[in-house]
């Protein structure tokens, strides 16, 4: 079955700016961050500030608004803004579809991170961001019991590894791929080697996840300029353009009462990106699955396809690059070329975007795909934030 | 006891929450030891978290009904760290979270801890039963393993 797709390779990503993901950004707020990302983004898609008349930022916390990034960068007449959620395909997907209706016609897309007191020791010591742990809207921490996202993760992961036999062993290679593939990534926040002893020795955070199955916080910004095909075929021969893009969600969709790991958002984003696509996974240079958590990853590549639910530990040892340290699929296909928000910074796959564009504009320097054409990322998790696009070059 | 606290005091007495008119019979409940599930008068399905309405057939028609609180164990963490709580000493020991699939409609899920065991004796699929403790001066519900459910533990 084919869905309708007007949108189909109509918008490009013209630019590109970050800074680099730290955890210790001495002292620079998140809005230096976005202002130095944004600007780049800018300067390198080689279109005039007059003409951004589009600025998306996610609701990240502690990130300028639209309104104030637009204030800082003098932006003179802006005919489309708004702050989607976190999660970088959110954004993504709304400046896109602004510039197909319309509603603008060049868009500065931006996310700005920052280290929280609740996740940071240093940040808990900064008296700069005592503001991000006050606006949580209880008197009263929430309960150990508490379902969020994070700790929902964990259970999930518990609930994968008792319904497939899976092992820890299985989560770690997640993290072994994107540490050695960070190792190439000059912008990674953690390039030190690991092992799967490392890993199996690492303090375990909320069993059976330990520290390096989740992201590592860092302050950062991320920025891309997008803007319609025609305009961008008038700046470059060949544009990366937005093939296909889509969110998904079922419901129930609150963390504990998700009907199945057979059946989440990542199956209904999978089942819409396919059929609104005319590339697939054999057509597909790089893969860039998220993984804010390591059960994420295996998530994607079960759920994307390339495996069968619960065979992703099984795949990713049967396309692992001895020499690399890291998946290579088929030998040709790695996957979070740049290390991934376990490696490189949580950056809620801003850095799986940013990768992607550059290994399909062939700039990606030692981690360069050869002639990738075609990306596909699997952005978010299960619950509410699950996203994915392919892009290609034209 | 739930009926007499009013909702201003209701709200007090649950700080670390948003208190809603969707949510409320839930906590009142809690004063009451009583698990309260929201259930659907006219298709007669059980939804959890509160809902204004069934998502089911969209009936408004919704009465918080007390459940038994046995259930079987469908996800399971342990917390080597955490959000602070009084009772919870993340350092004498992992704190055990679990979601319960409520015997009355698998599927629906309540999620707390387990008292009265070793933290390692908690596993996916073991049956479990309701209890309260004491949090912040209020009951709090919590699991325990049922009779005969031990397997002794992982190791």
């Amino acid at each position: 079955m084919a869905r309708r797709n007007p949108i189909r390779d109509r918008v490009a990503i013209v630019g590109l700016g970050s800074t680099e993901f730290s955890r210790d950004a001495g002292g620079r707020s998140p809005a230096a961050l976005a202002c130095e990302a944004s600007i780049a983004a800018i300067r390198d898609s080689g279109i005039a500030r007059e003409e951004i008349d589009g600025v998306v930022g996610a609701l990240e916390p502690g990130a300028p608004r639209p309104s104030q990034l637009a204030a800082m960068l003098g932006l003179s007449s802006v005919t489309h803004h708004s702050s989607p959620m976190p999660v970088a395909m959110f954004g993504l997907i709304d400046a896109m579809a602004a510039i197909f209706a319309g509603q603008c016609d060049t868009v500065l897309l931006y996310y700005a991170f920052t280290r929280a007191p609740w996740n940071s020791r240093s940040a808990a010591q900064d008296p700069f961001r005592r503001y991000l742990a006050m606006n949580t809207g209880t008197a009263k921490p929430p309960m150990p019991e508490s379902m969020d996202p994070s700790a929902a993760y964990t259970t999930w992961a518990s609930r994968y590894l008792h319904e497939y036999g899976a092992s820890r062993e299985d989560l770690g290679l997640v993290a072994l791929n994107m540490r050695a593939n960070a190792a190439r990534n000059p912008k990674a926040a953690m390039r030190k080697p690991l092992t799967m002893e490392g890993y199996l020795q690492a303090r375990m955070i909320r069993d059976p996840l330990c520290m390096l199955d989740m992201d590592i916080p860092v302050d950062g910004a991320d920025a891309f300029v997008l803007t319609t095909v025609e305009k961008a075929k008038a700046i470059t021969k060949h544009p990366v353009v937005i093939h296909a893009a889509t969110a998904g969600m079922v419901g129930p969709n609150e963390e504990d009462q998700l009907p199945s790991l057979a059946r989440h958002g990542q199956h209904v984003v999978a089942e819409a990106l396919r059929e609104r696509s005319e590339l697939w996974l054999e057509d597909v240079d790089v893969f860039f699955p998220y993984d804010g958590f390591s059960i994420i990853t295996l998530g994607w590549i079960e759920n994307l396809g390339y495996c069968k639910p619960g065979g992703a530990g099984r795949f990713m040892r049967e396309h692992w690059d001895e020499k690399r340290g890291a998946v290579m699929i088929d030998g040709r296909v790695p996957m979070n070329p740049h290390g991934g928000s376990l490696s490189e910074g949580a950056s809620r796959g801003t850095g799986h975007l940013r990768e992607a564009v550059t290994q399909l504009r062939g700039e990606a320097g030692e981690r360069q795909v050869a002639d990738a054409k075609t990306a596909l990322i699997g952005c978010g998790g299960f619950f509410f934030n699950s996203q994915g696009a392919i892009l290609r070059r034209l | 006891m739930g009926a007499s606290v009013d909702d201003a005091e209701l709200v007090d007495r649950f700080p670390w929450v948003q208190v809603t008119h969707d949510n409320k019979h839930l906590f009142r409940g809690w004063l009451d030891r009583k698990l309260l599930i929201d259930r659907c008068d006219d298709c007669g399905r059980f939804h959890h978290p509160p809902k204004p309405i069934c998502p089911e057939c969209w009936s408004s028609r919704i009465t918080p009904t007390e459940v038994s609180g046995r259930g079987t164990i469908h996800l399971a963490m342990a917390l080597h760290q955490g959000a602070p709580a009084p009772g919870v000493d993340y350092a004498k020991g992992p704190h055990p979270v679990v979601a319960v699939d409520l015997e009355e409609q698998p599927g629906v899920r309540f999620s707390s801890t387990v008292v009265g065991c070793d933290p390692s004796e908690v596993e996916i699929g073991l049956p479990v039963e309701l209890d309260w403790v004491e949090r912040y001066g209020s009951p709090f519900p919590v699991f325990r393993l049922r009779e005969g459910a031990k397997r002794g533990g992982k190791g």
